[in-house]
């Protein structure tokens, strides 16, 4: 039987710990004696890896060819193109996230999340684990901004949709980011709030055409779903059902107004 | 165009063949390059890996449909259950019975679902937000994949290691 924080023990010898996180690991690894023994493990695995791998680069004709066919390709004036690049658009883009998003449930009972069975909608799980993770790891925003300005068009060329962003600190919500996780095999964009001590996350992303429940609560975390225009938003915090609906209806004036 | 090493070594360790990565690291770099105008952040290197994987996902599927073998149908090697490694062939002469051998050959005999994660993190030491990034999986799932990749090498190695009186632990 593995302690069930061996995960959180592998992210903290990762570095991907926050201080606080990381000092709660220690403090666990301390009384853990499976967890310790899992730490000297990855540090003795590390260390013969970077000790006994050969790290081969590129050889100097391989070099050679790919500067000479670029040379080529820099006379047809390749950087004016503004169309995506081509793998983008391609099958196995979309083909390689099925399988990896049929893997989230895997993922999520194995992580160290407290998971209660009774809701299994995969979006909600992939949440979860995305909004869980944002506050475990440094990783909470990937553009750190108060400026709306800034986090928008971030998103252009981060994520598939383009949700929106305001800053709401006179209400209390105070914009600090934007981020981009994987849900439903988009990119959806997620823009980060704090309340107070707490951290909001709202994810959006297209809409897809089944329902989505109002609101749920899971593992103490609540949800809140809506739609605007044609993309599905959800609003995640351990905040109070009050204090999140106060910034999902901002976010529904918001959208109300920019509509009409 | 930085981050040239990279992109080779992981198109080696992908393809497990000194031809192939040249192939692929080849075409890899040309479509990032002529993507590079997209791409406006600054993870350059996490971009231009995803190429590279996309690029040898793209010439695998080509070599399958190519070689026109009749399988026993086709296995949905991505359900978790298939995982099935193809190790290299232990009787090969050039397989050297030295440490780094050892460790090369046995993260090579790893199924590709554990071995990208875990050459993206111990080689080319990035985030798991990268990581995530670039095989297009949740971050949950690089987790407990890079824990599985990391706990299934240790367990082959320490066969390795007790078989050969010689290997140094």
């Amino acid at each position: 039987m593995q302690c069930s924080d061996s995960l959180r023990v592998q992210a903290y010898f990762d570095g991907e710990a926050d201080a606080v996180t990381a000092a709660d690991i220690e403090r666990h690894m301390e009384r853990c004696t499976e967890c310790r023994t899992l730490h000297r493990g990855l540090e003795q695995l590390r260390t013969a890896l970077r000790r006994d791998l050969s790290h081969p680069p590129i050889p100097p004709a391989l070099r050679a060819r790919v500067m000479r066919a670029l040379d080529e390709e820099g006379s047809i004036d390749a950087p004016q193109r503004r169309a995506r690049p081509t793998w983008r658009t391609r099958p196995f883009w979309m083909g390689a996230t099925s399988g990896g998003l049929g893997m989230a449930a895997v993922a999520a009972t194995l992580a160290f999340l407290l998971l209660s069975p009774q809701l299994s909608t995969p979006v909600v799980d992939e949440m979860l684990n995305a909004h869980v993770n944002s506050l475990l790891s440094t990783h909470l925003i990937d553009v750190v901004s108060t400026d709306k300005h800034t986090v928008k068009p971030w998103f252009a060329g981060h994520s598939d949709v383009s949700p929106l962003v305001a800053d709401f600190e006179p209400q209390g919500y105070k914009l600090v980011g934007g981020r981009v996780d994987y849900l439903e095999h988009q990119r959806a964009a997620v823009v980060v709030y704090r309340h107070g001590a707490h951290v909001i996350n709202v994810f959006g992303w297209a809409a897809a055409q089944r329902s989505l429940p109002g609101k749920l609560t899971r593992n103490g975390y609540h949800f809140v779903f809506w739609k605007a225009g044609d993309l599905q938003y959800c609003a995640v915090s351990d905040t109070g059902w009050d204090e999140l609906l106060g910034l999902v209806r901002l976010l529904q004036d918001l959208g109300g107004r920019d509509a009409g | 165009m930085p981050h040239l090493d990279s992109a080779y070594r992981f198109a080696r360790w992908l393809t497990r063949s000194a031809d192939d990565a040249d192939d692929v690291a080849q075409e890899a770099i040309l479509r990032a390059y002529r993507g590079f105008d997209a791409l406006r952040g600054s993870d350059v290197k996490a971009w231009l890996l995803t190429i590279v994987r996309n690029c040898h996902s793209t010439a695998l599927k080509q070599q399958q449909r190519r070689a026109q073998v009749p399988l026993p149908e086709e296995h949905d090697t991505q359900d978790g259950h298939a995982f099935i490694a193809s190790t290299p062939d232990p009787e090969s002469a050039s397989i050297r019975r030295d440490e780094e051998q050892t460790l090369e050959r046995l993260i090579a005999g790893l199924p590709d679902d554990y071995r990208e994660v875990l050459i993206l993190r111990e080689i080319e030491d990035m985030r798991y937000r990268e990581i995530a990034a670039v095989t297009n999986l949740p971050m949950g799932t690089v987790m407990s994949r890079l824990a599985r990749a990391r706990s299934v090498l240790k367990e082959h190695w320490l066969l390795q290691a007790n078989g050969e009186p010689h290997a140094v632990l």
